[in-house]
């Protein structure tokens, strides 16, 4: 037997009869959600990973803060290796009328090595590749800061101390870089130009990078060489690991989505396996009559088998494809956020086929595969085999092949067990909420009049808790990421007071502090000029520091950097002790430092240590007499190292200040970028909008998530319907025999529906504030009252559209006549 | 209850059949023999409830007995595991059913290649053309069952029984689910077919007119066969 084939014939005549729609459309979604996200994920790695090189901008790169030696240039020159330097620097550009920040790259002529520019003449223009940079007393500046001074190619702008013609636009550049300049547009200038702006001091705050690339063995030579001899302040890039933030976040953002588009494929799962037993059901004569006819096991389970492959593959492509439109729709609402993507690969239609058949194989093919047990001697009666599909032994595979699917997503087996536990978890109480409900409804109806009205979600508990439950899931899902999130956020910014520092100074020159200190004074302005030391880490007591000496990433990466260290006089308003004591005010105390208690604890410090640090070659050392609590996001100028008066005074120092200055002020800014262009201002605003832009988009991205696993949701319902249509049929019809209006019918339809969404909004407006409330406290720290509103609105729209789909869905059923439904009831 | 001519191809041994009910065993039968011959037609009248389609359950293989056996072509099918009686069904048996028994996704011709395929057999749809012709739907090839009148899916259900060339065809109620014209019409075409294929044929009915067209008539009465 050709079990391919009729496997492909039974799977039209179910798909004619319309006994696999709800099956497949379930399928569909899930795959529909695996794959937009596997598509987004796809073609940003791609962007990051094919063109690393060209995003590093050469073979290798040195990166340092401060100038780097000419020895590694001329080295590489020996080796014949190609060599460009760049300078990066984030400064404000003035016009006329208006301020940008900006974050300038100063290139000489040989960048980039690898890669190409893309440039055009208008904002609206064509991007083309060039082989230019920018020539003397030029800058090539993105389309976004164009629009944001309101100019155009041409026009003229102020950096620093000098003017310079913007004479292209830049569309892309290679080696973004990290930080928050990766938010501020991109400025392109000549390096030689660079003096002349007077924006590049000591201890500013810039990074030089030395580029290379040539004869792969030559760069590996260079790289052997100069290893050894690059210190601590030197850091080698390597194509790739370039943009360790920005790929972490990626990373954290896939696993975050893929995650929630699993949701999606767990309500779809319930949603299978309230229809696939049904829809067995009814092939038990069909089975029968292959088996009498000869059929044997292996037939029978090898045909069956292939008609789900062939569903699986017929799903996975209707499924990929509306995929690949909802992640090109995704691609549309982050617009802003992304570089141009490469073409989109067939990997993630490989994926979306895959999960297919994983979700076929948990969900439906363990009840199919117990047809092949169909006793033949049903087609002489017909009650054997009605038992084949009882007991709760195919749950175990279902609940496998989420997890499977969730350990494959979160590419981590604890994080896999953790997100696995929770859904299952949220599945539970909401199981159990809809239990108790559907008991409290029972009750109610015993008691009161109502009885008929209540009886269809009493009479079908388990259907209907299963109902609620998935409902409940893809509310609750949708009620988090919109209302909650909104939520959150006004809690945070309530929390920020209105003049809370708007603008940052920092790169303040020493000689410059007093008068700029006096210029703020006379503006008014509540504020201080600290002076700040970069410096590192080196000691606590008698050990040296290492990065590697943490297991902690963060604490690492936080090792690995220059901290900010300043010297206080006095404990700060927004600083609290929590050990130690501070130092004695006025006079020259005894050498002390002052240390962020999160830091410490990270660091395993405590007080009556004795701290080292290196700034420019010079150690200093004290000891730790008080741990402090910082409130960072008062947006107060603020240390995580303070030293007492007189310890760091010969150190190389910057100052730093933050200051409120209302919108009707902005012309001061102006003032300070032209008198002391070595200062650069940072527009806290400007920076809270662009995340508040990113945290909308990327919100709107997972609610599109959400939105699919709501109507995962609303399948679990139809499929219900499904489920219970005949003995729904049934007993409609038996009322109109008995008199009962057609109106009554749809009432009593309508209430059941109202009552079911209720019910699931309900259940799930109270787990998203709950969600929300637990979060809020223990996630964001943030005082975030339970909003009481919630199960509310849950309630009203789940009652509004479970009973809008539900009426839609049964319309068909209170039409016909009674005679009809009766003989068609029988017919079963 | 032998017969009195040809040699033996569906026999039964001591046959027994005892279900476990909610008060106790119920015995239907116990040492029920039958030997039935090549080309014989044979008809086994019951009332509704005396064990007769369990009967023909067992001889067909479709159930197995609590004790005894039964014989097909030489044959102890209660020695064969359920999927070796299906390859052995599929061989030697054909079916005719009060219900039909055709599968709705499948037209008419794909229904009479069905056994044939499924035993591996390579023109199975030349085979299942001339069928079909023999039974008058040679034009209805690719209808489906639903859109075939019951006599005309009674035709195919004998298209299909006959397609195999069995040694023994199996009818319960044949004509059951027909009119009285109809079911005359598939009775006649039932027999010969028999006879031009020199078929055995087992006919299990409530219906005496029926039975009476049988050369052998059996009643099933308190367990035991008797001749009628």
């Amino acid at each position: 037997m050709n079990s391919l084939r009729y496997g492909f014939r039974l799977l039209l005549r179910d798909w004619r009869a319309g006994e696999l729609r709800l099956l497949a459309i379930a399928l569909v979604l899930a795959v529909t959600a695996i794959t937009a996200v596997a598509w987004l994920a796809d073609r940003v790695t791609l962007a990051t990973e094919d063109r690393a090189a060209e995003l590093l901008g050469a073979d290798r790169a040195l990166v340092g803060n401060d100038p780097l030696p000419d020895r590694f240039a001329s080295l590489a020159r020996d080796l014949d290796l190609a060599v460009a330097r760049t300078l990066q620097f984030p400064s404000v550009v003035l016009t006329e009328e208006r301020t940008q920040l900006a974050a300038v790259r100063a290139v000489d002529p040989a960048y980039p090595l690898r890669g190409s520019l893309q440039v055009a003449d208008h904002a609206d223009g064509d991007a083309r590749n060039t082989t230019e940079t920018p020539a003397r007393g030029e800058v090539w500046a993105e389309a976004r800061m164009l629009i944001q001074l309101d100019i155009d190619v041409g026009d003229r702008i102020e950096l620093g101390a000098e003017e310079f013609v913007v004479s292209r636009v830049l569309m892309l550049e290679p080696s973004l870089g990290g930080g928050f300049q990766n938010l501020a547009p991109r400025l392109l200038m000549h390096l030689d130009d660079v003096p002349a702006t007077g924006l590049v001091q000591e201890a500013s705050r810039v990074t030089y990078r030395l580029l290379v690339a040539g004869d792969n063995a030559a760069v590996n030579q260079w790289q052997a060489r100069v290893q050894p001899d690059l210190g601590e302040s030197v850091s080698l890039e390597t194509p790739g690991e370039g943009q360790p933030a920005v790929e972490q976040v990626l990373d954290a953002a896939k696993r975050f989505l893929g995650l929630s588009a699993l949701l999606t494929v767990v309500v779809g799962g319930v949603a299978m396996l309230l229809t696939i037993r049904h829809y067995a059901s009814r092939h038990l004569d069909r089975v029968a009559v292959m088996r009498c006819l000869g059929a044997t096991e292996r037939q029978i389970g090898a045909m069956l088998t292939w008609k789900m492959v062939l569903l699986g593959l017929i799903t996975a492509v209707l499924g990929s494809l509306l995929g690949y439109l909802v992640h090109l729709f995704m691609l549309s609402l982050l617009a802003d956020l992304l570089p141009s993507l490469p073409a989109a690969s067939w990997r993630p239609a490989g994926v979306g086929l895959l999960a297919a058949q994983v979700i076929l194989l948990g969900f439906a093919l363990p009840t199919i595969l117990r047809l092949r047990r169909v006793p033949p001697l049903r087609v002489l009666r017909r009650d054997l085999g009605d038992q084949l599909f009882r007991g709760w032994s195919v749950y175990p595979l279902a609940l496998a092949a989420i997890f499977l699917l969730m350990w494959w997503q979160a590419g981590d087996v604890v994080l896999a067990i953790y997100v696995f536990a929770a859904v299952l978890g949220t599945l539970a109480v909401l199981a159990l909420g809809a239990g108790v409900i559907i008991l409290l409804l029972r009750r109610s109806r015993r008691a009161g009049a109502t009885g008929l009205l209540l009886s269809g979600l009493v009479r079908r508990p388990w259907t209907n808790t299963f109902q609620i439950m998935a409902l409940g899931l893809g509310l609750m899902a949708l009620l988090l990421l919109s209302v909650v999130r909104q939520d959150l956020l006004a809690t945070w910014q309530d929390r920020l007071p209105d003049d809370a520092p708007n603008y940052f100074l920092i790169n303040i020159q020493p000689d410059e502090a007093d008068s700029l200190q006096a210029l703020l004074d006379e503006q008014g302005l509540e504020t201080r000029v600290y002076p700040m030391v970069r410096a590192r880490l080196v000691g606590i007591n008698d050990r040296d520091v290492r990065p590697s000496d943490y297991p902690e990433p963060r604490t690492r990466r936080l090792v690995a950097r220059e901290f900010n260290l300043s010297w206080l006089e006095e404990l700060p308003e927004d600083n609290r002790l929590v050990a130690g004591n501070w130092w004695a005010n006025g006079g020259q105390p005894e050498p002390q430092f002052s240390m962020e208690v999160e830091l410490a604890e990270r660091l395993g410090v405590d007080v009556g240590d004795e701290l080292h640090f290196d700034a420019g070659g010079q150690r200093y050392t004290a000891q730790v007499t008080s741990l402090r609590e910082v409130q960072w996001d008062s947006f107060n100028v603020n240390f995580f190292v303070a030293a007492s008066p007189g310890v760091l005074d010969d150190a190389p120092a910057t100052y730093i200040t933050s200051f409120h200055l209302p919108r009707d002020q902005q012309r001061l800014l102006v003032r300070i970028v032209r008198d002391y262009p070595s200062v650069t201002l940072i527009d806290v605003s400007a920076i809270l909008d662009t995340v508040r832009t990113i945290m909308a988009q990327g919100a709107r991205v997972v609610e599109l998530m959400a939105l699919l696993t709501l109507f995962s949701g609303l399948v679990v319902l139809l499929a219900a319907l499904q489920v219970t249509r005949e003995e729904r049929q049934f007993e409609s019809a038996l009322l109109r025999s008995l008199g009962g209006r057609r109106a009554l019918i749809r009432r009593l339809a309508l209430t059941e529906f109202l009552l079911l969404g209720g019910a699931a909004g309900l259940l799930a407006g109270g787990g998203a504030a709950v969600a929300g409330y637990v979060m809020g406290n223990l996630l964001f720290e943030l005082e975030y009252a339970f909003n009481p509103w919630l199960p509310l609105l849950g309630a009203v729209g789940g009652a509004l559209v479970v009973a809008a789909a539900g009426l839609l869905a049964t319309r068909r059923l209170y039409r016909v006549s009674p005679m009809q439904l009766l003989k068609g009831a029988e017919e079963g | 209850m032998t017969a009195e001519n040809g040699s033996s191809v569906l026999r039964t041994d001591n046959l027994g059949m005892v279900f476990r009910g909610p008060g106790g065993d119920i015995r239907l039968f116990s040492d029920l023999n039958l030997d039935i011959h090549a080309g014989e037609t044979v008809a086994i009248l019951g009332a509704s409830g005396s064990g007769k389609s369990t009967l023909l359950g067992l001889l067909a293989g479709l159930d197995v007995p609590t004790g005894g056996r039964v014989l097909l072509a030489g044959t102890d099918m209660t020695a064969l595991t359920e999927d070796q009686r299906a390859v052995l069904r599929g061989r030697e048996l054909g079916f005719v059913f009060q219900a039909f028994h055709l599968l709705s996704g499948l037209t008419a011709l794909e229904n009479v290649m069905l056994p044939l395929e499924l035993a591996g057999e390579t023109n199975a749809e030349a085979r299942a053309r001339a069928a079909l012709d023999q039974v008058g739907l040679g034009e209805r090839t690719g209808h489906y069952p639903q859109q075939l009148s019951g006599g005309e899916q009674q035709r195919v259900a004998i298209a299909r029984a006959f397609v195999t060339e069995p040694r023994v065809l199996l009818a319960d109620e044949p004509t059951g689910n027909l009119d009285r014209n109809t079911g005359h019409r598939i009775q006649d075409l039932l027999f010969e077919l028999n006879n031009v294929h020199g078929t055995t044929l087992v006919l299990v009915t409530h219906d005496p007119e029926l039975a009476r067209r049988c050369q052998r008539v059996l009643s099933l009465e308190d367990g035991q066969l008797v001749a009628a």
